[in-house]
């Protein structure tokens, strides 16, 4: 089980005047079983190299395996909807793609590709729904008639529906209110404790980052400019600063403290932790 | 999808990009009545001569004109096969069996097949070297007259610019609508018959739906920025006939009444 890039590129209308180079000598090697968010600014390939993950994109050049699949260059890999099967792609704005009178039926079209019964996918959708917290009572309503957080939260359940061992979103909280951005953090935090799913997350949320995620890719310009944990890229803001994201509330008034001389240990990271490090400081006076 | 070489802008800096649109639009009209009157190949002769003059002025490649060609090979093969066994006129220029080819039916082929070659390279160039929004206008200027027989010609101007607008977008939407039920499972090259409809019933339903909520933001952006269907309005961009407009219309007009004198005397 792994996810391993390989000298990867990527080139989009080749040889002609849209020629563009998307991704360049991408090396990555994505940790199973944890969340790793992809960052880096408008336009740096995050959409791109997720893409490949379940070959919609096969890359120009190098290779990519996932899991015991190799996806190569100008090369459709074989039984490439097993591969689909085990990576869940969530696209950004993923609630333009229900397209079924209901909401488990739709849920359920994903398995019933897969070659699952009828009457199994539903069973399979219901579970789904429900895992993304929406009610029975609301299966047979129309996507149409559901608020635009509900119908992502719908969409991913079609993801989930298929079982995936890696999930993969791109911007899954986009244009959702704060509330509805966090539960849906705290709903792939869960997939990933509880059943171990592997989750690769693009985001432009540093606070998100923070909360959620264990590892953190950047990308810049389609070249991976830089991979390690979290807490190490929080405790280095060079790269913040570099890439003009705006670091989390804590880490930007940690940082305000210590102008000010006063130091904290680089693993706080949370409020409660930097609550208690305030009052043990205190306390010391 | 994105190589469709019909009907796309190519911005170049030419003497026939630089021509007013309504120039090119009745330049674009006349010359296709002209292929029309049979005068044979000399008819052909002139009009080829002066859309390869137009060509070189317009500093399109050729290879470009014949990408947008190519597409109706197809069918030229097609009407060839035709025409040997209908057309029985002229000489017997070949015997196989107990068919025969005519002189006739070869004629005729080539007929339709420089016809069709012309007119593709007179669209081509007008689609190529003008902007769809010039078009448009173009389009709506010489339109005008009939306005005030009260056909609302600015609103089809509008509709058709709005329609262009959003070629691409649609094309970008079915793109990644398609790409997200790929991961689905979706399978559009291989599956049962029943399993194809489904597929396109998926990019199908989301395709509609986005379309009608992209219609409707702009018309609610429309009109916050002050659109009133039906009102007078003005234009920041004028059109100007300049010189090299009256030149080429000269030149249009000259080939068609010579063209007509050809075919009368």
């Amino acid at each position: 089980m792994s996810i391993h890039f390989e000298k990867v590129d990527h080139i989009y209308s080749p040889n002609t005047v849209f020629e563009f180079k998307a991704l360049e000598d991408v090396d990555l090697d994505i940790n199973m079983g944890k969340i790793t968010a992809i960052i880096g600014a408008t336009g740096s390939g995050k959409t791109t190299l997720v893409q490949h993950l379940n070959g919609l994109l096969l890359p120009s050049k190098g290779f990519l395996t996932v899991n015991d699949f190799t996806i190569k260059a100008d090369e459709k890999p074989k039984k490439i909807k097993d591969l689909r099967k085990q990576v869940g792609l969530v696209f950004q704005f993923a609630e333009y793609q229900l397209f079924e009178e209901t909401l488990i039926k739709d849920v359920a079209f994903g398995p019933k590709n897969f070659g699952v019964s009828e009457q199994d996918a539903e069973e399979i959708a219901a579970r789904a729904l429900v895992t993304v917290g929406i009610e029975p009572k609301d299966f047979n309503k129309s996507p149409l008639e559901l608020s635009g957080g509900q119908k992502r939260r719908v969409a991913i359940a079609g993801i989930l529906a298929m079982s995936p061992s890696i999930l993969v979103l791109d911007e899954p909280t986009a244009g959702l209110d704060p509330q509805g951005a966090k539960s849906m953090m705290e709903l792939f935090n869960t997939l990933n404790k509880e059943k171990g799913i592997t989750v690769l997350i693009v985001t432009h949320n540093m606070e998100h980052v923070l909360e959620y995620c264990d590892e953190v890719v950047v990308l810049e310009n389609g070249k991976v400019i830089m991979h390690t944990d979290k807490k190490e890229f929080f405790r280095n803001d060079q790269y913040m600063e570099k890439a003009s994201i705006d670091p989390p509330v804590i880490i930007a008034f940690k940082k305000m403290c210590e102008e000010h001389g006063v130091n904290f240990n680089s693993d706080v990271l949370t409020i409660d932790k930097l609550v208690n490090e305030i009052l043990k400081k205190r306390g010391r006076r | 999808m994105n190589n469709i070489a019909l009907g796309k802008y190519i911005p170049l800096n030419s003497f026939v990009h630089k021509l007013d649109p309504r120039t090119k639009i009745i330049a674009m009209m006349f010359l296709l009545v002209a292929i029309f009157i049979p005068v044979g190949f000399t008819g052909y002769g002139i009009i080829g001569v002066f859309l390869i003059i137009a060509l070189i002025l317009s500093k399109l490649s050729f290879s470009f004109v014949w990408q947008s060609f190519k597409p109706t090979l197809f069918m030229l093969v097609f009407l060839l096969a035709i025409n040997m066994f209908i057309i029985k006129t002229g000489d017997i220029l070949l015997t196989i069996g107990t068919f025969n080819l005519y002189s006739g039916a070869v004629i005729q082929t080539v007929y339709i097949v420089l016809r069709l070659l012309l007119m593709i390279v007179i669209t081509t160039m007008l689609t190529a070297t003008t902007k769809p929004l010039d078009l448009t206008m173009g389009l709506e200027d010489l339109l005008s007259p009939l306005a005030k027989l009260n056909v609302p010609t600015h609103d089809i101007a509008m509709m058709i610019s709005l329609a262009l607008r959003f070629i691409p977008t649609l094309l970008e939407e079915a793109q990644r609508i398609l790409k997200a039920q790929a991961s689905r499972g979706v399978d559009m090259e291989s599956g049962s018959f029943k399993e194809k409809i489904q597929a396109i019933l998926s990019l199908i339903v989301p395709l509609f739906v986005s379309s009608f909520q992209k219609a409707d933001d702009l018309a609610d952006a429309m009109e916050a920025r002050g659109y009133v269907v039906g009102a007078k309005r003005v234009r920041y961009k004028q059109l100007k006939f300049t010189f090299s407009d009256f030149i080429t219309l000269v030149a249009v007009i000259g080939i068609l009444v010579g063209l007509i004198l050809l075919k009368v005397l």
